[in-house]
């Protein structure tokens, strides 16, 4: 149960820390508010038109095959560094893995997901 | 490692990506219909071999205990199967139809290997990735109507509530992990500490989350709409697969890592299949469309299975296992002829069947004989099935349910009958329905077996006895 205390420490800690955070300037904080201070944006440009907006749906495909490759790496590096260890088997399973991810490319690629239409 | 126990997953995974290869290689105008019928062939023969894998006492393992390989999973990885071929088989004109067919054929493919995983898992981690295998892949499936703003609908609604109940199993599976320490069912039985306040708390969460799969009735909210909207073939397989392999691991967890509060689950679920029972039948007499309604029965068919599971004993372990076939049969007959009426008719509503006896006989007699087979009618199987879950009930003790069952079923005749006679009265617009030479020969092995195995059950409950009985030692 302690290990699980532990946890629970952390827990509260982390809910009380913001709630802090949020209370203490609310205290000490000097207020002298003008027009420039209390806009939305105080250190970035004013936003114009809607913010619903449609996004070009290329965005996310190209994030989506981006995953692809992150997962990819996720999975090479500790098959990379315990490599001697593994022996063929699996050198043969990675490439089966990679191969898997390779027919995902290449359907991505001929489907036209990396052309920006 | 014997990777020669996953070979059928291995087959239908290679099969899947051969599919997108060769859909790839393929110039776009070029019709897909030779993949459907790769898939059929490639399937069809991997279900026979199946049969040589059944064995008296030898089990298997693979890798350390995350996946079992024994009787009753080869059953349901049998009866996955022939669902998934059936499907394909009459859906092929349905599928040539839809803008991208060969993934179609592969989404299927990656549902079943979801299935066929759920079917073997041993281990909370290998059920999570063949649930989720399984559902994401139907996420997709469900919204693969593009045109169709009903089946985007289907899709996101599916998608929502379905990650909902994920998030629910994946948290009762961490509670189960804090409690006893394992994943594996066998150790997770044996800790005395999972019978703690939190390992309850993980063993109900992961319950619903399964009852959603199955929907079962307070989690069933999403069946109708996702059922309605979602592509007919995608309808009957999450009607018959979907539902099937959710039951298939929920037996599973029950009787193995559960097994020690079993009895204190048998007073629930008996209340959980009562509600299921009396609920679909009810919500399913006054629908209009006859998705909507097949929906609600569905429903009442996963509270008739449930009775088999409160039983508790191979008798009602095998209950379960024919009636989940024999309701995958009558299924697939159904939906056969749901698709062909959706293509010919453009919709699934009561009016669109009606005269279906003069425009297509055949679709007609088969839609009759599954739907009397659903409603327990005595020469289809249907009787046959209910006629075992119910023996086996009352045997444990639960005269109530049975007679929740005996009544309901009655009162189904009802709402399946008002089908049969919109489909044999009214007057025909003098259309004809042709009938390709694969739906023709999807509803007739339905109907046929349908029929063989109501008449003479004892050839399919000899192989049920075989899984139930290996499985409950």
């Amino acid at each position: 149960m302690s290990y699980f205390a532990k946890i629970f420490i952390l827990l509260i800690a982390a809910t009380i820390f913001p709630i802090m955070a949020m209370i203490v300037p609310l205290i000490i904080q000097p207020r002298q508010p003008n027009k420039e201070k209390n806009s939305q944006y105080e250190c970035g440009v004013d936003t114009v038109g809607r913010n619903i907006i449609r996004y070009r749906i290329s965005y996310f495909l190209y994030a989506i095959i981006f995953v692809v490759f992150d997962v990819e790496t996720i999975f090479l590096f500790p098959w990379a560094v315990k490599f001697n260890d593994l022996g063929l088997f699996a050198l043969v399973e990675m490439f089966i893995f990679a191969g898997i991810l390779a027919i995902g490319l290449a359907y991505a690629w001929k489907k036209g997901a990396l052309t920006w239409k | 490692m014997n990777l020669y126990v996953i070979y059928p997953e291995i087959t239908v995974l290679v099969l899947a990506l051969a599919l997108i290869i060769i859909d790839l290689l393929l110039p776009s105008e070029e019709t897909r219909r030779p993949l459907g019928y790769i898939t059929i062939l490639v399937l069809s023969i991997l279900a026979i071999s199946l049969f040589w894998q059944y064995h008296l006492t030898i089990s298997a393992y693979f890798y350390q205990g995350l996946f079992y390989y024994d009787n009753y999973a080869i059953f349901f990885k049998q009866l996955f199967l022939l669902a998934v071929i059936l499907t394909v088989l009459f859906s092929l004109q349905y599928i040539d139809t839809m803008k991208y067919s060969s993934e179609f054929y592969s989404m299927i493919l990656f549902a079943l290997t979801g299935m066929m995983i759920l079917a073997s898992a041993n281990d909370f981690l290998t059920f999570f990735i063949g649930l989720e295998l399984m559902t994401i892949s139907f996420y997709a499936l469900s919204g693969f109507g593009l045109t169709n703003k009903k089946s985007s609908e289907a899709a996101i609604k599916y998608l929502i509530i379905g990650s909902l109940s994920t998030a629910v199993t994946l948290y009762g599976i961490s509670l189960i992990y804090g409690t006893a320490h394992s994943f594996d069912f066998a150790v997770v039985c044996k800790n005395p500490e999972f019978f703690s306040a939190l390992g309850i708390a993980g063993m109900m969460m992961i319950t619903a989350g399964i009852f959603f799969k199955m929907s079962i009735i307070p989690f069933h909210m999403w069946a109708p709409d996702t059922y309605e909207g979602a592509p007919v073939p995608v309808t009957g397989l999450l009607a018959m697969g979907s539902k099937a392999a959710a039951i298939a691991v929920f037996m599973r967890i029950l009787f193995e890592a559960f097994f020690p509060a079993a009895d204190y689950f048998m007073p629930v679920l008996a209340v959980f299949s009562a509600i299921c029972m009396i609920g679909g039948n009810i919500a399913a007499m006054k629908q209009k469309n006859i998705k909507r309604m097949l929906a609600y029965s569905s429903i009442a068919q996963a509270g008739y299975m449930m009775v088999g599971i409160c039983a508790a004993s191979p008798q009602g372990l095998k209950g379960v296992l024919f009636y989940a076939f024999l309701y995958v049969l009558a299924n697939t007959g159904a939906f056969a002829v749901v698709t062909v009426v959706a293509l010919e008719k453009k919709g699934t509503d009561y009016e669109q069947f009606t005269a279906l006896s003069q425009s297509a006989p055949v679709l007609a007699m088969v839609m009759s004989v599954s739907l009397l087979s659903m409603a327990g009618i005595p020469p289809t199987a249907g009787f046959a099935g209910k006629l075992y879950l119910f023996m086996a009930v009352v045997e444990h003790g639960y005269l109530w349910l049975a007679f929740v069952g005996f009544i309901m079923s009655m009162l189904s005749v009802y709402y399946y009958l008002k089908v049969v006679r919109v489909m044999y009265t009214g007057k025909s617009d003098g259309s004809t329905i042709t009938i390709s030479g694969a739906v023709r020969a999807a509803v007739l092995i339905s109907m046929t077996a349908t029929v063989v195995f109501g008449v003479w059950p004892q050839y399919l409950s000899m192989l049920t006895d075989f899984a139930a009985i290996t499985f409950l030692r």
